[in-house]
């Protein structure tokens, strides 16, 4: 089970220790004839870690920080797949590196001695998911307005391939001429044809593997839900990091943190990224502060906030100017300066994301509750559907039309600052799960209409396959079908996610 | 009114570890106002009426002003820094000895004396009943609210396993151990307005202290050797499915 609540089955168990044990494991399964299922901390949302037959192969004690190294990008880490985000921001925030091996030379003592800091910049909403996990979906943040998603910190993986053997590839090494990629296998290097579809990078987007001319060889390991390879090692790269300011501004009405984020940009000032609440999600947190106070362990939400927008500010010698440009923006939208919570220490800058945590909790708390009572079968029906700037108006009122038709409620919250905000369908029962299916698919429909991702951040998994039949037509699923043949004949690795046999 | 809240800097001990001889690894754990002390801060913000004022004070190095602007963002008015090479190693003696002139000199007409019941790194507790008894000043401990009655002040003192209300008169000196359940968080308004408030710095010569009254030099503690005590569980578990035959296990370890 994963965070999507299904349930699956599995035949046995396997917890690798090192990379010569995901190897042995994977042979096994070649061997038996039956598949593995990879699984880190099992925070997906869309069961890719959720069997159905054959083996888990535990990532679980894969779990180490190997060291830090430096190339001419930057500074990197190299890290075993289990290795948590949280567990990487400690190990940064923290010094680790201090006493930590050096993977190219001198590299940990350059990174001490440096007056600067340095962090890994993306930050989905789950810190405790595997960096492997990250990789394998190319998993974004609300960060990932500015530092863009896992893939662009990606330096180098290690995967074991469906034949049992290692492949060791940073960027660089190997790439595809057009669209046709070599990739070399114990017995001698496979040419895989890389579907021929336009991926689509203008918005966020997990959608299918990605796709291009000359394309890396590192990114077909990124993003591709662990269909082609296990992650045994990769190398992060570091974001030199600077002091924030978070900021959560309250609006007096329901529509007007939308419309602040649509003129927010044009103030000059640049966030570090746009996450916006409507009143629905104020209200649910909240209905959960009056239940337990200390419940987000933030002040009351004021009485008159009828929508709120969140974001941080680099905190340097010109944030007041900042907030002076912010201040007329604001006003127009019946916002000031005082109705606002700000907080720059470490700890308060934590509570803050506690916060905007809280509205996806709840209702996944929610609909657990729904699972283990009166509907076994239901589902949180979150949209995860991203669009360009230009057309999030549009996709804004499609959101309140068509969840409405359906005769549904929903709260809105999120990336608004990328065109992604999630809508999360409130359902009471299975006649609204069936309901919101209807629903979700429509919007699905309108994102990829408008030019958008039906599938921006959580992944296809098992539960969207035919998402990517909606982005990229049958031509497109028989491509990635195609490729996952070439990789994996047997499909041995994750079958069943991002496309079915 | 004037109301003096003393309050600390302290590494925060909510992310702090301990290495294997028992020493705190500070290494990348930020310092933060002592929790306690921003309870006091919060129950003199409130106490605030109209021409009154909050003044925080903490004795530390340069970095204790990043404390005390928390208290500022939190609704302090004015806030002191003592700050003073000489300060440094001060024990609760010289510590209180340092606070007492600062209220002296500077604010000897305090409506009330507010500090954190202790301090989340050191834990002694110890020095409002000094600062009290060195000003000689009635002390009000484990306060968790306080309300002004009329020239003086309704405190709920709690301690523990009863709570008493005592009335307080002017001048007093009160540790508080409770505030709001909720950290709470300025407006961004209320930063830009804290951001061009200076803090004040004094050294040991505006306070008027001999080189013998503070830090090191003025402690009457020495730390002989310390060592970090481990406790282990002796593992011997009893199931209770039989409540007579549990209960003599029971007795047994007894």
């Amino acid at each position: 089970m994963d965070e999507s609540k299904t349930a699956g089955e599995a035949d046995g168990l396997l917890v690798p220790e090192e990379e010569a044990d995901v190897a042995e494991a994977v042979r096994t399964a070649v061997s038996e004839g039956t598949c593995l299922t990879v699984s880190g901390m099992r925070t997906g949302m869309c069961a890719g870690a959720v069997p159905h037959g054959g083996y888990v192969l535990s990532m679980e004690k894969m779990d180490r920080i190997i060291g830090v190294g430096r190339d001419g990008r930057g500074y990197f880490v190299r890290v075993q797949p289990c290795v948590t985000v949280r567990q990487l921001n400690d190990f940064m925030r923290r010094r680790g590196f201090v006493s930590a091996v050096s993977v190219t030379e001198g590299a940990a003592e350059q990174l001490a001695a440096e007056g600067r800091e340095f962090f890994y910049p993306v930050d989905p909403t789950e810190l405790d998911g595997s960096v492997g996990g990250n990789i394998a979906t190319n998993a974004s943040g609300p960060r990932t307005f500015k530092y863009g998603p896992t893939r662009d910190w990606v330096r180098r993986v290690r995967a074991v391939l469906s034949d049992g053997s290692v492949l060791d590839v940073k960027r660089g090494d190997i790439r595809a001429v057009g669209r046709r990629i070599p990739i070399p296998f114990s017995e001698g290097v496979r040419e895989i044809d890389l579907p021929s579809y336009e991926y689509n990078r203008a918005v966020k987007n997990t959608a299918g593997m990605l796709s291009e001319d000359g394309m890396d060889a590192v990114d077909l390991f990124v993003g591709s839900e662990g269909i082609f390879g296990v992650i045994t090692e990769a190398d992060l790269y570091l974001a030199e990091s600077h002091p924030l300011m978070s900021n959560i501004v309250f609006l007096p009405r329901n529509g007007d943190a939308y419309a602040l984020s649509r003129d927010l940009p044009g103030s000059g000032v640049v966030p570090e990224f746009l996450e916006f609440f409507d009143s629905g999600s104020l209200d649910l947190i909240r209905a959960s502060r009056a239940e337990d106070p200390r419940f987000t362990d933030m002040p009351d939400i004021p009485d008159y906030a009828g929508s709120a927008l969140f974001f941080d500010l680099p905190m340097d010698g010109s944030i007041t100017d900042k907030y002076r440009m912010l201040e007329p923006v604001l006003e127009a939208h019946g916002g000031s300066l005082s109705r606002s919570w700000c907080g720059h220490e470490l700890k308060d800058r934590e509570r803050f994301f506690a916060f905007r945590h809280s509205v996806p909790q709840t209702i996944f708390e929610y609909v657990a509750r729904l699972k283990g009572s009166s509907a076994p079968g239901i589902n949180k029906m979150g949209t995860d559907m991203s669009v360009p700037l230009a057309h999030l108006d549009e996709m804004m009122s499609a959101y309140d039309e068509v969840i409405t038709r359906h005769g549904l409620e929903y709260v809105m919250f999120g990336h608004i600052g990328n065109g992604h905000p999630h809508a999360e369908i409130i359902l009471k029962d299975m006649d609204d799960f069936e309901e919101a299916k209807k629903a979700y698919a429509e919007l699905a429909r309108k994102a990829v209409a408008l030019g958008g991702s039906p599938s921006a951040e959580h992944g296809i998994g098992k539960m969207k396959t035919e998402y990517v039949r909606m982005m990229y037509g049958d031509r497109g699923v028989e491509e990635i079908r195609a490729v996952k043949e070439k990789m994996d004949p047997g499909w041995v690795l994750n079958p069943g996610d991002m496309v079915v046999r | 009114m004037k109301f003096v809240v003393a309050v600390k800097q302290v590494p925060d001990t909510v992310l702090i570890k301990v290495d294997e001889n028992g020493s705190l690894i500070r290494v990348g754990v930020p310092s933060i106002l002592d929790p306690y002390s921003e309870y006091a801060v919060e129950r003199a913000v409130a106490l605030k009426e109209e021409g009154d004022s909050v003044i925080a004070v903490s004795m530390g190095p340069e970095q204790a002003g990043s404390a005390l602007f928390r208290c500022l963002e939190i609704g302090a008015d004015e806030a002191y820094l003592l700050s003073d090479p000489a300060f440094a190693g001060a024990d609760v003696h010289a510590t209180s000895r340092t606070l007492k002139a600062f209220v002296e000199k500077y604010v000897s007409d305090a409506a009330l004396i507010l500090c954190g019941k202790q301090a989340a790194d050191g834990d002694t507790a110890q020095v409002p009943a000094e600062l009290a008894e060195m000003l000689d000043r009635d002390q009000f401990c484990y306060a968790v609210d306080i309300e002004r009655d009329a020239g003086s002040f309704i405190i709920r003192q709690d301690y523990g396993d009863e709570i008493r209300t005592c009335r307080a008169p002017e001048g007093s000196v009160v540790s508080v151990q409770e505030g709001d359940v909720n950290r709470p968080l300025p407006s961004i308004q209320r930063f830009i307005d804290v951001s061009s408030v200076e803090i004040k710095k004094l050294g040991r010569l505006d306070l008027g202290l001999g080189t013998f009254s503070v830090g090191l030099k003025g402690s009457r503690t020495k730390i002989v050797s310390s060592r970090a005590v481990r406790t282990e569980r002796s593992g011997r578990v009893t199931d209770g499915t039989d409540p007579r035959a549990a209960a003599s296990f029971i007795k047994g370890v007894l």
